[in-house]
């Protein structure tokens, strides 16, 4: 079995993409109107100050020097140095992303697991009136806006019912011995309730339809009925066989959906304001902090091409037609 | 004589459609007797394969077994509680289907195919399902050393005995084989045939064989029961079937596939037309239209399956007549005519 060479080409596809990103990235930021100094350099500041200024930063450089160093610091980890916090962006980035992390999967599990389940369970029962009335409000989710969705929820969950808190990841004055102590913690777990639920439901739609659909589609092939003739079980017939194979397109969609949910949670972050890298990405472009959020980009970017590749390891190994063709 | 393994007594299959009925299979009335091959031939459409599915009760959503009895070995199949039926599937009624490609599960290995069975409906443990596996496997003549492979790295011939072997697997009574041969060349068809003739006289299996194919059926069946437009017309020992039909459905469908055995003319004659829609089925006699004999009886009256000879079953109005029908029947002009 040669499943590395395809694993190893798959792997050079993505870093080539991961360099066009990094690239637009660079040429995006120096397209922008203003001085890239703009927010840092005070109007206070003498010529020669400024000038020093441009002159640390590189910016007196010719773009095609500029870009090399800017690959040459990327290799070596370092995202620059953050104009507004005077402080460099990695340490910032790695500040906001377990935050980011945290809300994006525990969203898609949730989202998944229930869209998974209550596909393969609204096929089962199609056309009963169960899977009438529930279609609509799938479709209701998917078509809410998701800042629309947080508000809402906020309204009710946090502002008039006060179960929950409105904002932020840990109540005022609250102090962990470590990350993790804070990651377990009740106060933590009811911060993030609502923004990941706000998520999961805006999220949940895709792969419910999709295993719905899909599920139809298997219930109707050969080897199912085949799987009802030998007499095996419903749980069989249905979960072994028919589940087993209508899981494989959702997988995909997951990685998909990790790109937009990351997309998503700039605006449902900036409503509950979870301090992760898409909040922080949005005050960045407003500050003109271009280092701060080049690096959020990149950092978006990095795990968006990173969960393209589990799941094409994952659909080799879920599809042996692809890993034995 | 020993009773018959199966007897089908005047079952009815109905598939709904909007608002319509269409009777796929009226009044079947065939037996499959102990330790036999029994051809179900006819074309397309004529109720052959809805037949052999129901006698597993897999059927379509909405299709419905309308009226009749199936006495399989002392049990109704028609009236079994669904909890009798599934505890008969596999273990003494098994199928072979036609496309053997899309009936093994794609994403698991043949070898886990062939356990689930024999664990799930069989009882038996993981290492002995194993080694029964590997006995199948040798015994439909593929290597063993193939189980662990997937649905999709095997040829077309090695899925189909896979199929037979999964078959195979429980010791079943009777196995329902529906067109198991269709999809393949003519070289692997006979070395199927010939694999499947073997094993049914070893194991003593009885077998009921689907088939458009009247090839097949002169190769391999013991009887042959020839359906039209879902109506059993003709029923006998297989040799009686080719050499004197007495339903001129069955001589035209003799003319229109090459005789293996002799040279012949190497014309084939076609029946012209086509069979009648099911939904809104003519009065009297179903294949009148296409039929150069019929007569005003055949198209208000329905001929009835009757016991012509010994055996030989036959619903034709002029099956008296049929030793002449035949001789007619041989001439090309004959089949040309009719409307």
């Amino acid at each position: 079995m040669n499943s590395l060479k395809p694993l190893l080409i798959r792997t050079l596809q993505l870093a080539l993409v991961l360099w066009a990103v990094v690239t637009i990235l660079f040429l995006m930021f120096r397209l922008m109107p203003g001085s890239p100094l703009a927010a840092y350099i005070d109007p206070t500041f003498t010529e020669e100050q400024q000038e020093a200024l441009i002159r640390q930063f590189g910016l007196d450089k010719p773009l095609w020097q500029q870009y090399f160093t800017y690959l040459v610091n990327l290799l070596k980890g370092e995202l620059g140095y953050s104009f507004r916090y005077r402080a460099p962006v990695a340490e910032r980035i790695w500040l906001l992303l377990p935050n980011t992390l945290i809300l994006t999967f525990s969203s898609l599990i949730v989202a998944y697991v229930f869209g998974i389940l209550a596909g393969a369970w609204l096929a089962w029962r199609r056309g009963s009136r169960v899977e009438v009335a529930a279609l609509p409000v799938v479709l209701a989710t998917r078509a809410m806006p998701e800042f629309w969705l947080g508000m809402v929820l906020l309204a009710i969950f946090s502002f008039s019912l006060g179960w929950f808190p409105a904002g932020g990841t840990r109540s005022a004055g609250t102090e962990y011995s470590s990350l993790w102590a804070l990651y377990t913690s009740a106060d933590f777990l009811s911060h993030l309730a609502l923004p990941m639920l706000t998520l999961a439901i805006y999220s949940q739609g895709l792969p419910l339809l999709l295993m719905r659909s899909n599920m139809l589609d298997v219930m109707k092939e050969d080897f199912v009925t085949m799987a009802k003739v030998k007499g095996l079980s419903s749980y069989a017939v249905v979960v072994r066989h028919g589940a087993r194979n209508a899981l494989l397109p959702v997988v995909t969609s997951f990685a998909i959906a990790v790109g937009y949910q990351l997309q998503g949670n700039v605006v449902v972050e900036s409503v509950f304001s979870w301090p992760g890298l898409g909040r922080e990405l949005v005050a960045a472009v407003l500050a003109s902090d271009y280092p701060l959020a080049q690096g959020a980009f990149l950092m978006i970017a990095i795990v968006v091409i990173a969960m393209n590749l589990i799941a094409d390891l994952l659909y080799t190994f879920l599809d042996p037609r692809i890993s034995h063709a | 004589m020993d009773a018959p393994l199966l007897s089908v007594k005047d079952v009815s299959i109905a598939y709904k459609v909007g608002a319509l009925d269409i009777v796929a299979v009226s009044n079947a009335r065939f037996d499959v007797p102990q330790g036999s091959i029994v051809g179900l031939v006819g074309e397309s459409g004529c109720g052959k394969t809805t037949m052999a599915r129901a006698l597993t009760r897999v059927i379509a959503d909405n299709a419905r077994i309308k009226a009749g009895q199936m006495q399989f070995a002392g049990q109704d199949i028609v009236s079994l509680s669904e909890k009798d039926m599934n505890s008969l599937r596999w273990r003494d009624i098994a199928f072979i289907p036609q496309s053997a490609m899309n009936s093994l599960d794609p994403v698991y290995r043949v070898e886990y195919q062939i356990v689930e069975v024999l664990r799930d409906r069989g009882g038996l443990s993981k290492s002995a399902a194993r080694k029964r596996a590997v006995e199948l496997f040798e015994m439909v003549g593929i290597d063993p050393g193939r189980l662990r492979d997937f649905p999709h790295q095997f040829s077309g011939g090695m899925r189909q005995r896979a199929a037979i072997a999964l078959a195979l697997a429980l010791e079943p009574k009777l196995v329902v084989a529906d067109e198991p041969v269709t999809a393949l060349d003519v070289i692997i068809q006979r070395q199927i045939l010939d694999q499947l003739r073997s094993l049914q006289r070893e194991l003593g299996l009885s077998v009921i064989m689907v088939t458009h194919d009247i090839s097949v059926v002169a190769y391999i069946c013991d009887r042959t029961v020839v359906m039209y437009a879902g109506k059993v017309v003709e029923d006998c020992d297989t040799a009686t079937l080719l050499n004197e039909p007495l339903h001129p459905y069955t001589m035209g469908l003799k003319n229109a596939f090459p005789d293996l055995h002799s040279a012949g003319t190497g014309i084939l004659t076609p029946i012209a037309g086509s069979p009648p829609d099911l939904a809104n089925p003519p009065p009297g006699c179903r294949f009148a239209a296409r039929c150069p004999f019929a007569t005003d009886q055949c198209r208000v009256e329905e001929p009835m399956l009757t016991e012509d000879a010994p055996g030989h079953f036959v619903a034709c109005h002029r099956a008296v007549e049929a030793a002449a029908l035949r001789e007619e029947a041989k001439q090309p002009g004959t089949w040309g005519t009719a409307a």
